[in-house]
């Protein structure tokens, strides 16, 4: 009884809850279901009714329940397969974010190193150029592109570009903190800055944290789909080839990966870019209506 | 004012310096056979690469793209295109999203308000291109049904930029509805109200003053509104074929072409810097003074 009338009070943060729940499951326990092809097996063609073998893409049929991709796998088993990645990655890109973002913020606060100015810079910059052109140019910097860690230093660039937003609110928030009167206390007393951060600060930041990194995750993950349009990807590996020719071969399943051709799919295989940005679009709803049910929660 | 302007100027000048030397970090390789190891090397150094772009600055201007055409020319056809997507969202975006803060707002406590307020919390949380792939399956599947057919790619027809358009002032609107709301909202239970009211003034008038305290608020969001137009237009504009200076501007990027992206991206820095110009000189000449505030 309890459970209904918090559930009555809170619909928004039960519908989030419910609906982040059915994507952890679908991440991490997705591959067990009957429908799942984990072996991604390509079909190369497919009889016709009048015997014409009939090359991929295939359209959303009995056989294939959303169609297939341009090499015949079959895209519901690839969303199911792919989401733990896209999952991590988005987790990823966020948490880094705020790790840096908080002691940035912190600074920024404090007047200490110059982070203010450089702060405001990141910002002004951001607030002129979008920000996946400059996505574009850093992750095509040679060392970057050539790297064997390539993934984490583009989580990073993709975390670092929009740190400045988020440590400017939370820069926000601790001066709004810094009037009080149980602030001047700590300080009167002569505790360490990192003590006054992690003890007097942070304990009344967590929830507004929780609610604005949650909000975040749904960002992230329409910025991925944005790049995974232009065909830049968190993962894919150089590789050189038997005749001595460099190029980059996908090795992951991560969603964005299925819209590089979509200029090329909508006018055939509109399926394809549709359900994988369909995926994205289910992620940033779970995100925005978790962040809002969290707010009310909270208040 | 005029001090304002001449640091914004400042400001875009630096910006479009810190771009430069972000596009000229070396990205060109080529591969090199050390011993029958096969390594990829950069072309230039990075002195070398700035070096080798003044030059060509000096002595070609933007220079000409792969077919000979100079750049200058064909980015005022593409420019063109752009501006007839960019210049009606960006107005209607303005225009629609503050009617429709004002009509939420008007209506806050009733079902319809509540009704508007859901579906406006929706769209804003669908990304632009999965509207617009939907919106695209949508009209293909109701050509089949029987629904007249009309051409849904491309820049050739002369209704070529609706869908593009609304594609991408979708969520500016919506925000500035939001926002517009919000900033209603706080206004509820000054003073000057209460005496509208007293004096009997009709909702109409009253709303309109309230509007006229808000514009302060508004004016912040244009910038962020005209940055989301141009970063949308980037990805709808590769999806919908439609070929302005965004599509290209994505191509030069991705060919090092350094002169031609930097013809591609400088008006879009303008157009951003026109947007910041434009929400000064507007917030100068509009927005009414708080007493006691000076100019």
């Amino acid at each position: 009884m309890k459970l209904l009338t918090f559930i009555r009070s809170n619909p928004l943060f039960f519908l989030g809850s419910a609906m982040f729940f059915f994507l952890l499951y679908i991440a991490f326990f997705g591959k067990y279901l009957p429908a799942i092809d984990t072996k991604l097996k390509e079909v190369d063609f497919l009889w016709t009714e009048n015997k014409i073998p009939l090359a991929p893409p295939y359209e959303p049929s009995e056989q294939f329940a959303i169609g297939t991709d341009r090499l015949g796998r079959d895209l519901l088993s690839l969303l199911v397969l792919g989401a733990k990645e896209t999952l991590i990655i988005v987790f990823a890109i966020a948490l880094v974010r705020y790790l840096l973002a908080i002691p940035l913020a912190f600074f920024a606060h404090k007047n200490k190193f110059g982070v203010n100015v450089v702060l405001n810079w990141l910002n002004g910059f951001l607030s002129y150029i979008p920000t996946i052109i400059l996505v574009i140019l850093l992750a095509t910097l040679p060392p970057i592109v050539l790297s064997k860690t390539r993934p984490f230093y583009l989580i990073l660039i993709i975390a670092a570009l929009e740190v400045g937003r988020v440590a400017e609110m939370i820069k926000l928030e601790l001066n709004q903190l810094s009037t009080k009167e149980y602030i001047t206390g700590g300080n009167s007393v002569g505790i360490s800055n990192f003590r006054l951060l992690r003890k007097y600060y942070m304990p009344f930041l967590y929830g507004k944290l929780l609610v604005n990194f949650v909000g975040d995750l749904g960002k992230v993950m329409f910025l991925l789909g944005q790049l995974g349009f232009l065909g830049i990807f968190i993962s894919h590996s150089f590789i050189q080839t038997d005749t001595g020719a460099f190029g980059f071969k996908n090795t992951s399943l991560s969603w964005p990966t299925l819209l590089t051709d979509a200029f090329r799919d909508l006018r055939g295989a509109i399926w394809i870019p549709f359900y994988a940005s369909l995926a994205m679009t289910y992620v940033i709803f779970t995100f925005n209506i978790l962040a809002q049910g969290i707010r009310k929660l909270l208040k | 004012m005029g001090w304002d302007f001449l640091k914004s100027s400042f400001v875009f000048v630096i910006i479009v310096i810190g771009f430069i030397i972000l596009l000229l970090a070396p990205r060109i390789m080529t591969v090199h056979n050390l011993g029958g190891y096969y390594t990829p090397k950069t072309e230039m150094t990075y002195k070398e690469n700035i070096q080798a772009f003044i030059h060509d600055f000096q002595t070609e201007g933007f220079g000409e793209n792969r077919y000979g055409t100079a750049v200058l020319e064909e980015l005022q056809a593409f420019i063109k295109r752009d501006l007839i997507i960019v210049i009606p969202a960006f107005v209607l975006s303005i225009i629609l999203g503050t009617f429709l803060g004002v009509v939420q707002f008007q209506f806050r406590e009733g079902p319809f308000g509540k009704i508007q307020a859901f579906f406006s919390w929706i769209f804003s949380s669908i990304p632009d291109f999965f509207f617009y792939i939907a919106v695209q399956y949508a009209l293909i599947k109701l050509f089949y049904v029987g629904l007249p057919q009309f051409n849904l790619y491309g820049n050739d027809q002369w209704y070529s930029f609706i869908l593009p358009m609304i594609a991408v002032m979708l969520y500016p609107m919506l925000h500035i509805s939001k926002f517009t709301f919000t900033s209603l909202e706080n206004e509820v239970g000054q003073d000057y109200l209460r005496t509208a009211h007293a004096k009997g003034l009709r909702t109409i008038s009253v709303l309109k003053h309230m509007l006229w305290n808000c514009l302060g608020s508004l004016l912040n969001q244009t910038q962020f509104v005209m940055l989301y137009i141009l970063t949308s237009l980037l990805i709808i504009e590769k999806l919908s074929s439609y070929f302005g200076a965004g599509y290209h501007l994505y191509g030069s990027i991705i060919n090092n072409e350094d002169q031609r992206t930097l013809a591609f991206i400088l008006p879009y820095l303008l157009l951003m810097f026109m947007t910041v110009i434009f929400t000064k000189v507007c917030r100068h000449w509009l927005v009414p003074r708080k007493s006691g505030d000076s100019r």
